[in-house]
Formats: structure tokens, C-alpha cells, sequence
């Protein structure tokens, strides 16, 4: 596949700490690469210094097999970007902001005036064009803030934690969003903390944590670097520490916690796991509410990784 | 892309409300009070003709200085009656006069109460005598044409006319009125607010100052072209702004601004480009949020006004008597004095000094602004 973009050896310190350190990846055409990690894991650094907006120390960055810089006029035209921060004006409507923002690319008004719309459409704001963004909600205010980085049709995308502090109706929708961008040809890079999303959406994800590269692949991939292959938890009132440890000893078990109510059994590997432990509570006469079993998520890749959750 | 973002611009600074207060509605409520306020100040200030009487003595006759000066000031300052002492003493008694003058070796000024008739009386007789004095040794020492002691002796009356602001001097032959100076640097304060313009559209354009800079740096748009546009469509929402200004205080409030409309409108012009480019500066160089530097423009704005005497007119004399180099530095005094100049001389080399100070002003401003505006990456965001 062709590289869009090639970042290698990129250091960014500020005021002493080491924000990004040494990284190097690429991102291919068409694909969704998520970068995923903590906040202050340096993901929004990152994607400012691929955009030229931030200093940094050392490293190169080549976007469409050009060197980045602010004056790439070129490479510009061809980006586009969705901060993590609402950024539109509240003296113009929600259509203008699109314009407005569609109008630094886009000179043929004819041809802005068909982008703004198709934007308005893939956002679902069509009802909203004459409002003003203090009259939104802010699920309504982040599709407005999608549209406006958006609507050129730019061939690269950076969507910085588009869906912060949204709802679920307006989440939905701008996933739905993204894969259709992405289905129109579009290359995507997507910063979040929320691993369901990336799960979604990506097919290939880099786990940041201070700066650097601790993980990257497919999210299977990913998955496959947890030590865990099946997650059952059990809604239980009251079990006793003998009985934890008893299980702890039973085949393939890698671990048991109590937390909060809830049993949890992770398992290395193996089969019937889930009817094992229920053959277990009936013979040892421990009522149950809720039993279900999963599969390891990437947040539990980054937990085995790091021994912290991703949004500590 | 200039139309574009010029358009943009004009739109985002006509609907902000915040900023159309402070550049169109707070002038224009501050003049309107200001009207108000000197309207009855002024009427209460202005010296009505003296009543005196003057004791036609042979000291007195032989005196040609004295006799010439009250001649002169007869009718601008005092109503004289000459005559005898006894009857100079039936009117001071019948409160017919504020006081009468009788010459023997000195000039005595005989007065029945204190007021400020008597005290000005008191006063333009000290100055009299004082100058009579001064002139006399003078021709004694170095004997002058009679042409250059009365052109001397009518520089003395001059002179005594204008500290006692009876006649203030006329060129333009308006009636101009020192509560003008106020509307002046009304004009100033309008042009200097003009700076929270160039604050807002520098803001709104830089990538370390607001979300929306951020947006329009990834842009494929120069960033020269974004900030020239956005600060001409400030300057444009500023021209408005003091043209409503003239507009009002020239039909509602009756203020003249003289008859060279086009200095005027130039002097204004210049003043509105200090005021934008004072605010571009402090956007650019004062690392505070957006409403310190909102605050900062009001004070420095308030402050400039303040000393080129929007607050009283005392002050703009006492800074051009001790500390005139305050006036030179400072733009509500360049435009100020700028009008000034204009109303009040008929050479315009002060005028033109102003107009070139405030291009200094300006000049100054955008090259401090310049190393900022140029930075393309920053350190942090």
C-alpha cells in the first residue's frame, strides 16, 4: 500500500519533558489508524507536530512523499483536520462557519457551495443550518466542528478525539460519519482514549503512553499480545477468600478478583471455560445474578503493557 | 482567499457584540454625557463683562500706557466709568460696580467684597502694572519706535485677554469652546478602542492565541493573507464606528470639528490605524489570556485619555507645562493635539508633527507585532 504519511525518530520536548519521544511510524492510504493511549499520553502532540504547528527537537515528517512544513501550501490543501477543541465562530451560523472554514480551500463557490452541502448532510445538520453554535447542544456542536474540517474533502484526515463529552446519538452518528469518509477514499488518523471506538473503526492502532510506541498492529493483533484469551464475570453478592483461591488453581485460570460485587476469571487459554466456573458455583451453592464472558479488549492489552488502565 | 477571509471578518466583528459596544455604543453614550455634563459647566464659566470705575485724576490722564490698555480692554472685559473718587464710591456702595481704580504712585484697586469679578479685576491690574513696569525700563534702556511699544503694549492686552479666556483667539471664526478639547480626545478614546479589534481579529487568526487560529494555521491559506484581511476588515468595522461618532456629535450634539473636514477625516484615519495597530501589539506580544488583554487596551486606552485631558483639561496643560515629553509618546494626546492644531492654528506644521508622530506610533507597533505575527511553528499550543 502507499504511504501518505512517514514519520520517523520525531522528539518533542517541552519545558524539560520529553512529550514524544523517538517516534516512527507510517500511515497507508485508505486505511484508519488509530492512536490510541491515555490523556497526556502525547497523541495531540504528535498529530501538532505532523501538522507543523508544534517545534520539535528531532526526527522528519513526509506527508503525501513531501517534507511537512507550515508553508506546504500543497500538502495543506489536501488535509484535513478536526481538533479535539470546538473551533468555529459563534457570530456565524452553522452553515457560514462551514463556509467560511470550506472557503480557505476551496476558491470556486459553485463547487464550495456542493461541498458545505454534502457536509451538512454527512453530519446530519440539515436541520440546524441557520443556528448559531450557542443554540447547539454539544453533541451538535462537535458534528458542527467535524463538518468544518471536513467539507473540502481533504485525501488525509486528523480527527483529534472527535467524540469527547458526546452523546450517544451524536457519537453514532459521527462514527458513521468517519467509515463513510473512509469509504469514500479518505486516509484517517483518529486520536481517542476510548478503546471501543478504535475496536470499531480502526484497522490498525499505535498505543502511546509517555510519548513512545509501547504496542501497533490490527486490533486482533493487539489482542493477541494479552496474556488473557477469555474474560467471564459474575455478579455475585458474597464469596469467601478460600473460595477465590480455589479457583485461582483450576485449569487455564490466570488470574481472580472480587471487586465491587463482581467475579472476574481471566483465562490464559482453553475451552468451556465459562461452564466449568457455573458447574462450580451450583456444586458449591453460590447464588449468581449475571454471568458473561468476553473476549480481552485492548484495554486490557494496554493494562498488561503499562499495569494501569487507559484512562487513568 | 483576501475577499474571502475579508468578508468572513467583517461579518464576525458586525455581530460581536462586545466589541460593537466598546467601538460604537460606548463613544457615543460617553459624548452624550459629556454634552450633558459641560453644556451647564460652560454656561456657569462664562465671565460676563465687569463693572468698574476708574478715577479720571491727572495721574491718570498723564498716564498714556494705562489709559491706552483700559481703552483697549473697555467692552471685552470691563464696562468703564470714569469720573471722580467720590463718585467711583457712590456706585462701589450702591453696588453698581465691582470695584474702581485710582492711580497715584502705584495703581490701587479698591474693592468692597471678595468674588471673582474683583479677583480678576485684581489680577489684569497686577499684570498691568507688572508689564507697564517692565516696558518702561525697557524704553528707558533701549529707546523703541513708538510703532514697537504699541505693538508691544498690544501683545500685553492680547495676552491679558487670553488668561482671562474672555475672548479665546479665532481663526476659523467659529465659536470654539474648551470643552472641545473633551470631544477630542472622545475622537482619541474611539480611535484607541479600535485596538480591541486588532486584538480580536490577530486572536482569532494565530494558532497559539485560539481554537479557531489552530484551524485556519492547517489551512492552505498564507497566513500574511489571513491576518492583512481580517485586520483591513477591522479597520474597516473602526471607520464605521468613529464616522457614526462624528456623525452624532457633529448633528445631535452640535460639536464643530472646524471647516478642514478633509484634515479631519485624515488626522481620524491616522488615529484609528495607531488604535489597531496598538491592539495587533499587544495580541501579539503579551503571553495573558484574551480578556487580560482586553483589560490592558481599556486602561492604556483610559490612561492616554486621561493625560491628554479627557477628565479635565487641566491636565493636558499641566503635562505640556512639566512633562511635554508625556505628550509626545502618548496617541489620545497626538490626536487630541492633532485637532487642536487644527482649530486653533492657521499654520499647520503642528498638525502635520502630530500626523507624523501617530505613523510613528503605528510603525512602531506593527514591527514589534511583526516578529510574532511571522512565527509559523511554536513551542507549545
Amino acid at each position: 500500500m502507499k504511504k501518505v504519511i512517514e514519520v520517523k525518530s520525531l522528539t518533542k520536548e517541552y519545558k524539560g519533558l520529553r512529550a514524544v519521544d523517538d517516534l516512527s511510524f507510517d500511515v497507508y492510504s485508505g486505511e484508519i489508524l488509530g492512536l490510541l493511549g491515555p490523556n497526556g499520553s502525547g497523541k495531540s502532540t504528535t498529530i501538532n507536530c505532523l501538522l507543523s504547528l508544534l517545534k520539535f527537537q528531532t526526527g522528519s515528517i513526509q506527508i503525501f512523499g513531501k517534507s511537512m512544513s507550515p508553508t506546504a501550501y500543497e500538502i495543506k490543501k489536501q488535509i484535513g483536520v478536526v481538533f479535539q477543541e470546538v473551533a468555529v465562530f459563534q457570530e456565524l451560523t452553522v452553515r457560514e462557519n462551514i463556509e467560511y472554514f470550506c472557503g480557505l480551500y476551496i476558491k470556486n463557490k459553485k463547487m464550495r457551495n456542493e461541498y458545505v452541502e454534502e457536509a451538512i448532510q454527512l453530519v446530519g445538520l440539515e436541520e440546524f443550518k441557520k443556528f448559531y453554535p450557542k443554540q447547539l447542544s454539544g453533541g451538535l456542536l462537535r458534528r458542527l466542528n467535524i463538518a468544518c474540517g471536513i467539507a473540502h474533502k481533504p485525501k488525509l484526515i486528523f480527527l483529534d478525539e472527535p467524540t469527547v463529552a458526546v452523546d450517544p446519538q451524536s457519537r453514532n452518528h459521527i462514527l458513521d460519519g468517519i467509515k463513510r469518509l473512509r469509504n469514500e477514499g479518505a486516509t484517517i488518523i483518529y486520536t481517542t482514549h476510548y478503546m471501543e471506538e478504535v475496536e470499531i473503526l480502526c484497522d490498525r492502532v499505535i498505543i502511546l503512553d509517555k510519548g513512545k510506541i509501547i504496542a501497533s498492529g490490527t486490533p486482533d493483533e493487539l489482542k493477541e499480545l494479552a496474556k488473557i484469551e477469555e474474560k467471564v464475570s459474575v455478579e455475585i453478592e458474597k464469596i469467601s477468600t478460600e473460595k477465590l483461591e480455589e479457583m485461582k488453581r483450576f485449569k487455564n485460570v490466570d488470574d481472580v478478583k472480587y471487586i465491587d460485587g463482581i467475579l472476574v476469571v481471566t483465562y490464559q487459554k482453553g475451552k468451556n471455560n465459562l461452564i466449568h466456573l457455573i458447574d462450580y458455583l451450583k456444586k458449591e451453592n453460590l447464588q449468581y445474578n449475571k454471568i458473561y464472558s468476553e473476549r480481552p479488549t485492548l484495554n486490557d492489552v494496554f493494562l498488561e503493557l503499562t499495569g494501569k488502565e487507559l484512562r487513568d | 482567499m483576501f475577499g474571502h477571509n475579508f468578508k468572513c471578518a467583517l461579518k464576525t466583528l458586525f455581530k460581536n457584540k462586545v466589541l460593537l459596544f466598546w467601538t460604537f455604543a460606548f463613544p457615543i453614550i460617553l459624548g452624550t454625557l459629556f454634552h450633558m455634563a459641560f453644556q451647564d459647566i460652560e454656561s456657569n464659566e462664562t465671565l460676563d463683562v465687569i463693572d468698574i470705575a476708574i478715577v479720571e485724576n491727572e495721574s491718570w490722564k498723564e498716564n498714556k500706557i494705562l489709559s491706552h490698555v483700559f481703552d483697549e480692554l473697555e467692552g471685552d472685559l470691563f464696562s468703564i466709568t470714569y469720573g471722580s473718587e467720590e463718585e467711583a464710591i457712590a456706585l462701589l456702595n450702591d453696588h453698581k460696580i465691582s470695584g474702581y481704580l485710582i492711580l497715584s504712585d502705584t495703581l490701587k484697586v479698591v474693592v468692597k467684597e471678595n468674588g471673582i469679578d474683583q479677583t480678576v479685576l485684581k489680577f489684569v491690574v497686577e499684570e498691568i502694572t507688572e508689564t507697564e513696569e517692565i516696558m518702561k525700563q525697557i524704553a528707558f534702556r533701549n529707546p523703541m519706535k513708538e510703532e514697537s511699544f504699541y505693538q508691544n503694549l498690544y501683545s500685553m492686552i492680547g495676552q491679558i485677554q487670553n488668561e482671562n479666556k474672555v475672548e479665546l483667539v479665532d481663526i476659523s471664526n467659529q465659536n470654539l469652546s474648551y470643552t472641545m478639547i473633551e470631544f477630542y480626545t472622545l475622537i482619541a478614546m474611539t480611535c484607541l478602542y479600535g485596538g480591541m479589534l486588532g486584538l480580536y481579529v490577530v486572536n482569532q487568526n494565530l494558532a497559539n492565541q485560539s481554537h479557531n487560529g489552530k484551524r485556519i494555521a492547517v489551512s492552505p491559506t498564507p497566513k500574511w493573507k489571513v491576518i492583512l484581511s481580517s485586520a483591513l476588515a477591522g479597520y474597516v468595522v473602526q471607520l464605521v464606528g468613529i464616522a457614526l461618532l462624528f456623525l452624532y456629535t457633529t448633528f445631535v450634539l452640535h460639536v464643530d470639528y472646524g471647516n478642514d473636514i478633509l484634515k479631519v477625516i485624515f488626522l481620524t484615519l491616522m488615529g484609528c490605524f495607531a488604535g489597531l495597530s496598538m491592539g495587533i501589539m499587544i495580541a501579539t506580544l503579551f503571553k495573558v489570556s484574551e480578556n487580560t488583554k482586553t483589560g490592558i487596551i481599556i486602561a492604556f486606552t483610559m490612561l492616554c485619555c486621561f493625560l491628554s485631558g479627557m477628565m479635565g483639561i487641566t491636565m493636558k496643560y499641566l503635562i505640556d507645562k512639566n512633562i511635554p515629553i508625556l505628550n509626545l509618546i502618548n496617541p489620545a494626546s497626538m490626536i487630541t493635539d492633532g485637532f487642536y492644531a487644527l482649530y486653533y492654528y492657521d499654520t499647520f506644521s503642528r498638525y502635520y508633527f502630530d500626523l507624523m508622530s501617530l505613523f510613528l506610533f503605528s510603525l512602531l507597533m506593527i514591527l514589534l507585532s511583526i516578529r510574532s505575527l511571522r512565527r509559523q511553528k511554536y513551542d507549545s499550543i
